[in-house]
């Protein structure tokens, strides 16, 4: 019996373009591989960007692919700052 | 096939073009019905009106507004949309080129060079497309020369009512500031043309 720690939730720090708009980044997000929830909140607004606080849950978030997914979208990630990680049991 | 359209929407959407293009469209139409209407009033009015030499310089003009519609488009499009581009990536300290930034920006200048070239040429050769049934003697000159320039006023009165939806003013109106400058056009043509005649 081994216990693979997997990753359940994580908030990261982004910082976007104005476009793709919240709404719409979240969805994309949420289409990403291991994401079954995607929360988004508006931290700060300029010119050219958004800083935005996203909070992705899912039973096996993988920090690589939602990385890529979101810096396909335009958007940059600044920090990691939460994570949630469980063990799974597996049998091997 | 749809999810190819929903993309493309997806990208033009990003690059926040929708306005451009309403723009874009109306100028060009505009342009190629009035280009449309002084080739048929001016070879009108000077008495040297034939079918063949009108569909010709009819689909030459088509053509190089077509093309000048897509060169310039292009051209600027990218001028602009590059530079947009680059402000954003120093706003977010990276580099966009491997992001949907990237593609709808592309999408974008294509869509713009696609639409000024398409609006003026389509518009002008509907114009002229009354003496494609006189060059195959179906009407009469004349008659062709009348189709014609009510094609011009109809494409510009059909303008005006687009244009009045999208300022939500009355498109009556609005379709009828369009008519007013195509007749003036046309009165300016024939005043000219006589004159030098």
């Amino acid at each position: 019996m081994d216990q693979d720690p997997v990753v359940k939730k994580v908030v990261l720090d982004v910082l976007k373009p104005h476009q793709p708009q919240i709404p719409e980044l979240a969805s994309r997000i949420a289409a990403c591989q291991g994401v079954e929830r995607v929360g988004i909140s508006l931290a700060e607004i300029d010119q050219n960007t958004e800083s935005i606080k996203i909070s992705i849950e899912g039973s096996d978030v993988k920090i690589d692919v939602v990385r890529k997914c979101i810096e396909d979208l335009g958007a940059t990630i600044h920090s990691i700052d939460e994570v949630e990680v469980v063990k799974k049991t597996s049998q091997k | 096939m749809r999810e190819h359209i929903e993309r493309i929407r997806f990208y033009l959407k990003i690059a926040g073009v929708t306005a451009i293009y309403r723009r874009y469209f109306v100028m060009n139409a505009f342009d190629g019905a009035l280009t449309a209407l002084g080739v048929v009033l001016g070879a009108w009015a000077s008495g040297a009106i034939q079918p063949r030499v009108i569909v010709g310089a009819g689909v030459g003009v088509s053509l190089a507004m077509g093309m000048s519609g897509f060169s310039g488009a292009y051209l600027a499009e990218r001028a602009e949309r590059l530079r947009r581009l680059r402000e954003l990536e120093r706003s977010l300290l990276r580099s966009l080129e491997r992001s949907v930034h990237s593609r709808a920006l592309r999408t974008a200048i294509l869509w713009a060079a696609a639409v000024d070239a398409l609006s003026p040429a389509l518009s002008s050769l509907t114009s002229i497309s009354p003496f494609v049934a006189a060059q195959y003697g179906l009407i009469s000159v004349n008659e062709a020369a009348a189709a014609s320039v009510i094609t011009v006023f109809a494409i510009l009165f059909i303008l005006g009512l687009f244009t009045g939806k999208v300022s939500r003013e009355h498109m009556f109106i609005s379709g009828l500031r369009m008519l007013i400058v195509g007749v003036s056009t046309a009165a300016l043509i024939l005043l000219w043309t006589g004159y030098m005649g």
